[in-house]
């Protein structure tokens, strides 16, 4: 009887899959993004919101992840936004197999910005290495204040939490002091920014967020 | 949840070094599953019965070591468990805490039967 070393990651193809995905993003300058919320956060609204503040600038990729239908992608694409709709079928989480798959149908080339909206759910996505630059999380505040402890995955994983929703604050009893405490002892490095997508509240820390992204991405690629 | 693709990728990493002991039979799996890991121990055991139903590792034990999140205080050093944060270090207060286990998902190791 003997035993055999492996000190292997389960993951460990996932994140070689996740590495090429990487690559490719790299040789085509793009900053990415993979948006992890539950279902009904506003991930689509936010991209929405997004696209009609920077379409006209930027060309934006969106990678659509979904059980089925196309809603998210005819929501994007309206909006300005190229892309692919992967659907899982019933699969709780994107694989950086499937963003492979979907890259093999998109010209990065000219593109500035990809999104990867997740499949709506706080679990299973967070072990997933798609070769996204940031993994980002979107909290809103009709969920309840008490989700990071519960979810500590993704809230220790992601390097940007986004509260949204905060429009309708005077409607709840949201602590969002007690949240935001919650998020930095899973995460000390985490960054946090508060809005609404849909009243357009904070949406300015968040664009200028998302070029500060985008040109520290640059300086990277090119130093 | 999805502890039946894990446990697949999981035997994949499996049959490649078993590739390299041909002939020997594999008794047991070592896994560390940290509680942060989202994968349920006895989801994935169950997945694994499954799948090794039949084919060269029926039999084979799957030992899974149960990590729980843990931490550790960058303001006053003290080590701590998860059940014991409130907003921070259970000790001193600080939120300058870092999470130091709980996160594994990691084949450790095989015995086998040369």
């Amino acid at each position: 009887m003997s035993r055999v070393e492996i000190e292997k990651k389960i993951q460990s193809e996932n994140d070689r899959v996740a590495e090429g995905n990487r690559r490719i993003f790299n040789d085509a300058g793009v900053f990415v993004l993979n948006i992890i919320s539950s279902p009904g956060s506003g991930k689509t609204t936010l991209l929405e919101a997004t696209l009609d503040r920077l379409a006209d600038k930027l060309n934006i990729v969106v990678i659509e992840g979904d059980i089925s239908t196309e809603r998210d992608m005819d929501r994007v694409r309206a909006r300005g936004a190229s892309g692919v709709q992967i659907n899982t079928g019933g699969g709780c989480h994107l694989s950086s197999r499937m963003v492979a798959d979907a890259l093999g149908k998109i010209d990065l080339g000219p593109a500035d910005l990809v999104f990867i909206e997740n499949v709506g759910n706080l679990v299973c996505p967070s072990t997933y290495d798609l070769g996204e630059d940031v993994r980002m999380v979107l909290l809103s505040t009709t969920e309840g204040d008490d989700k990071p402890m519960k979810y500590p995955a993704i809230f220790h994983e992601a390097s940007l939490a986004v509260m949204n929703k905060i429009d309708l604050l005077p409607h709840l009893t949201y602590d969002m002091e007690k949240v935001e405490k919650e998020i930095r002892v899973l995460n000390p490095e985490s960054e946090i920014l508060r809005l609404s997508a849909l009243t357009g509240e904070g949406m300015d820390a968040w664009i200028e967020w998302v070029e500060n992204g985008m040109r520290r991405k640059k300086a990277e690629l090119e130093g | 949840m999805h502890e039946l693709s894990i446990c697949q990728s999981m035997l994949k990493i499996v049959d490649q070094t078993m590739e390299q002991h041909e002939g020997a039979k594999l008794r047991k799996i070592f896994l560390d599953v940290g509680r942060g890991s989202t994968i349920d121990p006895t989801l994935l055991k169950e997945a694994f019965a499954v799948l090794t139903s039949d084919g060269p590792y029926i039999g084979t034990e799957l030992v899974i070591n149960d990590i729980p999140i843990a931490g550790e205080c960058r303001a006053c050093g003290r080590d701590f468990v998860y059940e014991e944060l409130a907003f921070g270090c259970p000790n001193c207060g600080s939120t300058d805490i870092r999470i130091t286990s709980g996160m594994e998902l990691d084949v450790k190791a095989l015995e086998v039967d040369d």
